[in-house]
């Protein structure tokens, strides 16, 4: 690991960043540059893929996360891998579930360097669209107060907001950010991506350290309390009623980083009947629901993602019936990863829980 | 409760559990009448998506049952199977359904008497669990 340190100037951190950024294209070590930049009217942010350094004008400290970089890389490398270096700077989720879609074989890492950065966290899509013009919404994220009312609830319980899996890090937590911003290259990539670029190298006082850990512990701290907080959303009938108002949908699954199916079984016609079969299933029942397949979809997705949950939240963010789904999903994802002994994104190496099995393990699944 | 008489679905690998129940039902065995069962071509073929409908429709209670380690016809659909049902097992834990609804099983085709106590075992715990608590919900 090489560590090194990105001068601040003028344009503040973000600018510093972008102008590392452009250095990175001009320089022709990458083609292209995939990173959050600020929509022309302000109100959202989007990973923009740029190849002219002059039209670099990212702002990647952007408090909001519309989608994530992990589903864009798999569009953009699914179908071919790229023959060209593509640098994607990308929050620890993101990281994360890349991680899990190259195991799916759903995104191919040829030619792609990682630049990691520090989250502090994002707000909702609503919340940063109609934040007041007079406050900067980059800082508000840092504020304990405005992070009280404004962060998402994944955020708030973030499994790690600072970068795992990435060639290179951008580390803010614990620096002077008007001075300077950690620059880290982890794997040969990333450092050779560094060299020749003339950055001072970092000099480390402990202050970094510390501050990484104050992070992981609040978020830690925050997560037991969140699942404190609702583990009464248990029993069957509960889960009915957590789900009540679902309009079936299919946004928190559109969203997900982890749901990759071209064709998910619920939007086919598998679960359509005819319409006998509905009456007599009214008969039988007294009565049903309508639509009939909700609550199947979400246990059932369940199923299929929650191993490779990476607990960022995008879900709960695009539902329109303003389902708390991290209420939800953190437990259980836990509980389960917890049970196969998982962590998705941690590394390439593990292996998925649902691929692969071990010969000591063929015992009956019975009494237990 | 004691004339509560649990519906089980029961899906069975053509090459073993059912040949397995067959063989119970020509040796005159006695099991519980309580089964319902579908063949499948290998247990690998029971997608966890069947299970978790059953539930939600109230039967109380899956067996899944295939080849013995080593045996599958496609070499490792059921290693595969057992570890779907573990993860519906741990599902159904978080939604407070009881994890013995779902049991997984090597049964094979001469294990005739094996399938009668696998299922006498079942309809017995199932017995005890009571109706499925989603029978009867309007979802
Ligand atoms: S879940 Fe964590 S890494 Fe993802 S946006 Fe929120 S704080 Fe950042
Ligand atoms: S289920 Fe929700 S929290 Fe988990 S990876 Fe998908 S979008 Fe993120
Ligand atoms: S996004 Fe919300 S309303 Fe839509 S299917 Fe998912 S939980 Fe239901
Ligand atoms: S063939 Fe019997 S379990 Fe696969």
């Amino acid at each position: 690991m090489t560590e090194h340190i990105l001068p601040v100037g003028k344009g503040g951190a973000s600018g510093a960043v972008n102008d590392f950024l452009k250095g990175l294209l001009s320089s022709g070590k990458v083609k292209a540059v995939l990173a959050l930049q600020t929509t022309p009217n302000g109100r959202s942010a989007f990973p923009v893929l740029v190849s002219d350094p002059d039209k670099m004008r990212s702002d990647v400290f952007t408090p909001l996360m519309p989608v994530s970089t992990a589903t864009i890389l798999s569009r953009i490398t699914k179908t071919r891998g790229s023959d060209d270096p593509i640098a994607a700077i990308m929050r620890n989720c993101e990281l994360r579930a890349l991680t899990e879609l190259f195991k799916l074989k759903q995104a191919d890492p040829a030619n792609l360097v990682l630049i990691g950065v520090d989250c502090p966290g994002t707000f909702d899509l609503n919340t940063y669209s109609n934040f007041p013009g007079d406050k900067d919404i980059s800082s508000a994220v840092l504020d304990p107060k405005e992070r009280e009312k404004f962060l998402r609830s994944a955020c708030r319980s973030c499994a790690d907001p600072i970068p795992g899996r990435a060639d290179i890090v951008i580390g803010t937590f614990g620096m002077d950010l008007e001075k300077g911003i950690l620059v880290s290259g982890k794997t040969e990539a990333g450092q050779a991506l560094l060299e020749g670029m003339g950055l001072d190298a970092f000099k480390d006082d402990g202050s970094r350290e510390k501050a990484v850990s104050e992070v992981r512990e609040a978020a830690d701290r925050s997560r037991e309390k969140h699942i404190a907080e609702h583990s009464d959303i248990k029993g069957s009938g509960k889960i009915a009623d957590f789900f009540e108002s679902c309009i079936n949908c299919h946004n928190c699954m559109k969203a997900c980083p982890i749901c990759y199916c071209k064709e998910c079984l619920f939007d086919s016609a598998v679960f359509n009947m005819e319409a006998h079969k509905y009456v007599s299933k009214a008969g039988s029942k007294g009565s049903f629901k309508t639509p009939t397949d909700t609550l199947l979809f979400h246990i059932t997705r369940f199923n299929h993602m929650i191993l490779s949950c990476v607990q960022c939240g995008l879900c709960e963010q695009a539902c329109p019936a303003n389902i708390p789904l991290m209420d939800i999903i953190i437990p259980i994802a836990q509980n389960a990863q917890k049970e196969f002994e998982y962590i998705p994104g941690r590394d390439l190496e593990d292996q998925l829980p649902m691929i692969f099995y071990k010969e000591e393990e063929f015992e009956s699944v019975g009494d237990h | 409760m004691s004339d509560f008489e649990p519906v089980v679905v029961a899906f069975l690998c053509n090459w073993c559990s059912y040949a397995g129940a067959d063989l119970a039902g020509t040796s005159r065995l006695k099991y519980p009448p309580n089964v319902r069962s579908i063949r499948v071509m290998c247990s690998g073929r029971v997608d966890p998506v069947f299970v978790l409908d059953a539930l939600k429709e109230g039967i109380d209670g899956v067996l899944v049952a295939g080849c013995h380690p080593g045996d599958c016809h496609y070499q490792s659909g059921n290693y595969k199977t057992n570890r779907k049902m573990k993860l519906i097992q741990r599902l159904l834990k978080d939604l407070n359904m009881d994890p013995r609804r779902v049991r997984f099983d090597y049964i094979s085709a001469s294990e005739g008497q094996k399938f009668a106590d696998v299922v006498t075992e079942f309809v017995q715990t199932l017995k005890e669990l009571g109706p499925n608590p989603l029978k009867g919900e309007c979802q």
